[in-house]
């Protein structure tokens, strides 16, 4: 039997896009849209907190888990989507046509992120991959000017690439298993008592595949090459959406896929483990040093991304190598994924608000903005200091979190790793606060913000704030969240 | 027996050709042509796995569909085509597809892959339709599918209409 | 005797020259010829293992046909950006598209 009830935010999202579109054609104040495609999202997550706490439960045949994992991931892209719709009102206003179809695309992205955290079988996870991905392409080159669709077209066929990776690793776990649920993967893996690499190279080749194709999504190296490019190219709004929501969606399909079906024995877990630990200290020390001589805020936020996949795949690794009751890994990472949506997403906002004003991406054109916009170059400051990993905010906390975890674990060496990129990416991340509160201005004219963007802005250095001061509360969320798979 | 592998390596040699050439040739025009040959080949392929449906489906939507919106796109783009030339990266590309297929041959090869010796379900058409939309079946995926294409065919028009 | 290795090498050789051709090439359409021929490569994979792992469930078969609305979708996007780019700068190579580095 179909419960549909618990199919009711993706429900709601998918209704909200399409009166979204239709609503585009009738209505001369475009206005409305937003406030629509927010009212969207508030219903679709009310429906989520709805479902919160209760028990794990499948539905479409074991396909779609409603678990509190799932849930977690569809409130965190929910706000996420909220944020950056938000975000992009003055932006989008200045287009001519296709508003409509913007936040359209932003929603059924948000859906496909939805759907991927949720879907416990190859076919659905694929095909939810594709919903959020082909959504995040257009967005990509709405601008239609030569940097935005250049942008687009390298984030396409660098993605389509990945895919089909992703997919010849998909045929050879169902080769090998004969299964597509990641339940019924487990399973089988389990049933066949394997003994090492050597035993199924098929299956090893397949997870490093799949490694491989998640991999894109989540910008670790050495897949990242799209990211600085793209993250210059596309609309602001969307290199924030980008940056975090796409990352998170594919890490919760990763711990998803790689701990429900490749989690036993142990010394598989073990095997991506390893994996995921060696691409986080490769990604870590590339994004930091090659984040130094950036000049562009955009190219330089996309390197420091790079980076921050490499923190959290520590924590993917620490998954791989705890036992797997163990909840710890799990909710630090969704702590640390949680802290760095709001973060990534406070500072593309404050970079909206200024890039509007000062029509430049430059770092150099940034100084001076602690005398020309004081709260924006604060809210700024505070989004940079959380990405070093500074008390008081959130993202001191998340690297606490997680390094602890990994040295509970026997990676005392990628913690190492770890800590010396921290100190070096506070350099590039002070330059810039250094460059707003101490260079001259460029003129004294002060920046403006439209109320949208202060609201933005203002949620989310809030949940920074938050999230670093009494990061106790999120944690039991994340706990719980980390407890509930359904398979 | 016998004539399926007959079939299986005709079928197989003229599509590794077909599939050389489009990656090989100079002109992106032939490269095309060549990739319908390829599309083909692989619909064969379907038969001899006894896949009848699939082997319609791929000519429809590749054979049909895909091959016609390429060879519209190459022709709309025409007058700025300069040939199939191939970037710096040759050599290194080169190198990274030997070393993939050797791994992944390896692999293949090299493990015991659960062959059952039931023979194949025939016809496979109503088979694929229970397994689509019934209950217990992917109707998850049907579902996600026309949201996909949704959202292609309102990025495709956003992206070519004109600002 | 033609079984499942068969299938198996022949899509790891279609999928090596997609590979390839994805890696090597410049121009944008022959590129995404290319990743064609890869998900093609991936379905021979999927229909063979449906055949002889589980003959009579064909859940490889029902993968393929997503793979396909997908591949079906992801073209039409991808010619369209490229219609787009050919607009603006009237070309279409993925190299000479230098404004930002590759």
């Amino acid at each position: 039997m179909l419960n549909l009830e618990l199919f009711t935010p993706e429900l709601t999202l998918a209704a909200t896009a399409i009166v979204v579109i239709l609503l585009d054609l009738v209505i001369p104040r475009k206005g409305w849209l937003v406030v629509v495609s927010l009212a969207g999202v508030v219903v679709a997550a009310g429906f989520t907190i709805a479902m919160w706490g209760g028990s794990s439960q499948a539905i479409f045949n074991n396909m779609l888990a409603v678990d509190n994992f799932a849930l977690f991931f569809k409130l965190l892209f929910l706000a996420i989507a909220a944020l950056v719709i938000l975000a992009s009102v003055d932006y989008v206003s200045k287009f001519s046509r296709f508003q409509g179809e913007y936040y359209a695309l932003v929603l059924l992205s948000a859906l496909g992120m939805m759907l991927m955290a949720a879907t416990a079988e190859l076919i659905s996870i694929y095909i939810a991959l594709e919903l959020a991905s082909i959504s995040l392409y257009v967005l990509v080159g709405f601008l239609k000017d030569p940097k935005s669709t250049e942008a687009s077209l390298k984030y396409l066929l660098l993605g389509a690439v990945a895919s089909a990776v992703l997919l010849f690793g998909m045929a050879l776990v169902f080769g090998f298993t004969g299964q597509t649920q990641l339940g019924e993967i487990a399973q089988a893996i389990q049933g066949l008592s394997l003994s090492g690499v050597l035993d199924s190279p098929g299956l090893i080749l397949g997870m490093v595949l799949m490694v491989a194709g998640f991999g894109f999504k989540i910008a670790a190296i050495p897949f990242h090459m799209w990211v600085p490019d793209v993250y210059e190219g596309a609309p602001t709004p969307i290199t924030a959406y980008l940056s975090v929501a796409s990352k998170a969606a594919g890490f919760a399909i990763i711990l998803r896929v790689f701990y429900s079906a490749f989690g036993l024995p142990s010394w598989l877990s073990l095997d991506w483990g390893f994996i995921f630990a060696v691409l986080a200290a490769i990604g870590m020390t590339l994004g930091n040093v090659i984040a130094i001589p950036q000049t562009n805020i955009k190219r330089m936020l996309g390197y420091s991304s790079i980076a921050q996949a490499g923190y959290l795949m520590v924590g993917l690794a620490v998954v791989g190598f705890s036992p797997a009751a163990e909840v710890v890994g799990r909710s630090s990472l969704l702590f640390f994924l949680a802290s760095y949506a709001l973060t990534n997403l406070g500072a593309f906002t404050a970079i909206i608000a200024i890039s509007n004003k000062v029509d430049s991406d430059l770092i150099q054109d940034y100084s001076g903005m602690g005398r020309r916009a004081p709260l924006l170059a604060l809210a700024l400051t505070l989004c940079l200091i959380s990405l070093i990993g500074m008390p008081p905010a959130a993202g001191f906390m998340a690297k606490f979190y997680i390094f602890s975890g990994a040295v509970q674990h026997g990676l005392l060496w990628l913690v190492v790793i770890a800590v010396i990129n921290s100190v070096i990416s506070a350099y590039y991340y002070l330059r810039v606060v250094k460059v707003m509160w101490l260079g001259e201005p460029a003129s004294e004219e002060k920046v403006p913000s439209s109320g949208a963007l202060r609201l933005a802005l203002s949620l989310s250095c809030l949940g920074v704030l938050l999230l670093g001061v009494i990061p106790g509360y999120i944690m039991k969320l994340a706990e719980m969240a980390a407890k509930m798979f359904a398979f | 027996m016998i004539g399926l592998d007959i079939a299986f390596w005709i079928l197989a040699v003229v599509g590794v050709i077909a599939a050389l050439a489009v990656v090989l040739l100079g002109d992106v025009f032939r490269a095309a042509l060549s990739l319908v040959l390829c599309f083909l080949t692989v619909a064969g392929i379907y038969i001899t796995l006894s896949a009848d449906f699939l082997a319609a489906v791929q000519i429809l939507i590749y054979v049909g569909a895909i091959s016609v919106l390429i060879i519209l796109a190459i022709m709309l783009t025409r007058d700025v085509q300069r040939g199939s030339p191939s970037n710096r990266l040759r050599l290194p590309a080169f190198l990274v597809a030997i070393l993939f297929f050797g791994g992944v041959a390896y692999a293949l090869l090299n493990t015991t892959w659960q062959v059952s010796s039931t023979p194949p379900l025939e016809p496979t058409t109503p088979a694929i339709a229970r397994l689509l939309f019934s209950e217990g079946g992917f109707i998850l995926p049907v579902e996600i599918a026309p949201i996909l294409l949704l959202a292609a065919i309102i990025g495709a028009i956003v992206l070519v209409r004109e600002k | 005797m033609v079984g499942l290795e068969h299938y198996l090498i022949l899509s790891a050789v279609l999928f090596s020259i997609g590979l390839y051709g994805a890696l090597a090439k410049r121009n944008a359409i022959v590129i995404l010829m290319s990743i064609e021929l890869m998900l093609n490569a991936v379905n021979i994979a999927m229909v063979a293992f449906s055949r002889y792992i589980v003959p009579l469930l064909l859940t490889g078969q029902v993968f393929v046909i997503f793979i396909m609305v997908v591949a079906a979708a992801e073209v039409a996007v991808g010619l369209a950006i490229i219609i787009a780019i050919y607009r603006h700068r009237e070309t279409i190579d993925a190299t000479k598209i230098d404004l930002m580095k590759w």
